[in-house]
């Protein structure tokens, strides 16, 4: 009773103050342009350590490993340009973009092949089955807002991309969510993934952001001369 | 005691936000005329007629003619051209697209860019490389971005302006002068403003590596266009009437125009994915150009 009690409040409350705060226009911003300062080909786990791979991932991992080397497995993100998937897109070594309008979605619009990401706010999470004639690289998302964070929930993605440039693999089932808060000029991103498939318990990577709303988006072609990236450590052309 | 006084505070706060409630959420800086980012939105290049209509079939991925003055390079009598919508519609053939050179239009090219269609009509007509440069995934450039028949999608924020087209992404920086010596790009450097309820637009930088049309009409980076955008139709037409002057190519400049039709689908805001490359390969081995490919993974 007491529980039942304290749980309807609580909802009541969250309902309240997500409305109010919608109501006024005073979802948090976080619209802008940012640019991260380093990067990392292999995917860095938040709390150190190697991704936990399980043995059918661990099986993928070295196939993956060993064909980008002989030539058998293709990095087509690379070589043809087509969108990274979550969360190598996370890492990107090049500026990308947020949009909060309209209200009721955010847009994610990466300068690196222009890979865009449509967020729908306040929307339930659709189920795997609703999307499996339709997966994208960069999945369907949903989000709503935590107090100041986005969470934002990704499903629905194909298994033609790398968790990473190292080949790290996922599976078709794969849900990530993260969770995103803009301190000062600072954005930060910690993307948990979950894939059961092919890792023994979920994971979480974190990427950070600098807001650089002075730099614009550039045109982005495969095999161009691209955007000048000696200020970014850790990237090597 | 406590917590109704917390939940009655919350309602108040909640009850006191309701008249904004009315508002239109972030700012856009559009004027009210030309609003095109609503949720659910998008703009069609292409939306079927009923029943089979040549002349809507030919706007399938072409411009149109402007009201008066010179228009974009076109198909002649000795060549019509079948678009794969009028093929579908009228029961006929598809062909490739072979440019009259000997219309107004074809007159006013000057001589290498002559010789490039003419080239190009030969492949065509060959059945080889028959394929528009967006086909084979590359960027289009302007105004042939606007050749797509499918959805385009438009964010505004009083800073820009931003057009997505099916995996392609163009910027209009609003407000603002074009700089002294933009980087030559695929989509040059776009600068617009407001003129009433119509968004003008302004871009120079382009480099030299797309073509202005489906015929594959070559340009230099002294290439210039200027857009206008514009709602006609009671809102449900979004124009593009737009002026093509390049002293490099073209003798005089020349104008056409391409209407997008507005479709509202709420459950539906997807924006494409540049997904282009994924199986396209030249699989009947009919010369097309390959898809632009890194020779190495650029980092």
């Amino acid at each position: 009773m007491k529980f039942a009690g304290i749980t309807a409040f609580a909802l009541t409350a969250g309902i309240f103050a997500s409305l109010s705060a919608h109501a006024a226009g005073a979802a948090p911003d976080i619209s802008g342009t940012y640019w991260a300062t380093t990067y990392s080909p292999k995917v860095q786990v938040m709390d150190g350590g190697e991704p936990p791979l399980n043995e059918a991932g661990r099986a993928a991992y070295q196939k993956n490993q060993a064909g980008l080397k002989d030539g058998s497995v293709i990095d087509k993100a690379r070589r043809v340009c087509t969108p990274d998937g979550l969360p190598r897109v996370l890492a990107t070594p090049y500026p990308f973009e947020i949009f909060q309008t309209p209200a009721d979605q955010v847009t994610f619009l990466y300068e690196m092949n222009h890979q865009t990401r449509t967020v729908l706010m306040d929307k339930p999470l659709p189920t795997l089955e609703s999307l499996i004639t339709e997966p994208l690289y960069n999945g369907h998302s949903v989000a709503h807002w935590d107090g100041d964070t986005l969470v934002v929930q990704t499903i629905g993605f194909n298994d033609r991309t790398f968790l990473d440039a190292t080949g790290l693999p996922h599976t078709d089932e794969m849900i990530v969510t993260e969770r995103i808060k803009k301190t000062g000029d600072q954005l930060e991103d910690i993307a948990t993934i979950h894939d059961p498939q092919f890792y023994t318990r979920d994971w979480q990577a974190r990427f950070v952001y600098r807001q650089r709303n002075d730099v614009r988006l550039e045109d982005y072609a495969c095999n161009d001369t691209h955007r000048d990236l000696s200020g970014i450590a850790g990237v090597r052309r | 005691m406590r917590m109704r006084s917390l939940l009655a505070a919350l309602m108040l706060s909640a009850a006191c936000a309701i008249p904004t409630l009315a508002a239109d959420g972030p700012a856009t800086g559009a004027p009210p005329g030309l609003n095109l980012s609503a949720p659910g939105v998008a703009w069609m290049g292409f939306v079927a007629p009923k029943e089979p209509n040549y002349a809507i079939a030919r706007t399938f991925n072409d411009y149109s003619n402007p009201p008066s003055g010179l228009g974009p390079v076109s198909d002649g009598p000795a060549h019509p051209y079948a678009n794969n919508e009028v093929a579908r519609e009228m029961r006929t053939a598809p062909t490739y697209r072979v440019a009259d050179l000997d219309n107004d239009s074809g007159k006013n090219l000057m001589p290498w860019v002559r010789e490039a269609l003419q080239k190009q009509n030969e492949l065509a007509l060959r059945e080889r490389n028959g394929e528009t440069r967006e086909a084979r995934c590359w960027e289009t450039g302007v105004p042939a971005f606007h050749l797509n028949p499918g959805a385009m999608r438009i964010v505004q924020t009083p800073k820009e302006v931003v057009l997505f087209l099916v995996g392609r992404t163009r910027h209009i920086w609003l407000n603002v002068p074009h700089s002294r010596n933009p980087k030559p790009s695929w989509y040059g450097e776009s600068v617009g403003h407001y003129e009433g309820d119509t968004l003008v637009v302004d871009t120079i930088g382009f480099n030299d590596k797309t073509f202005v049309d489906s015929y594959r009409t070559p340009h230099t980076d002294k290439l210039h266009v200027v857009e206008r955008f514009r709602l006609i139709d009671g809102g449900n037409t979004l124009e593009v009437a737009f002026t093509v002057d390049d002293p490099g190519a073209f003798y005089k400049p020349w104008s056409g125009t391409r209407n997008r039709h507005k479709v509202v689908n709420p459950n539906n805001r997807l924006i494409a994915e540049p997904d282009c490359a994924e199986a396209n390969d030249d699989y009947f081995n009919i010369g097309l150009e390959p898809v632009p490919t890194a020779a190495k993974p650029e980092f």
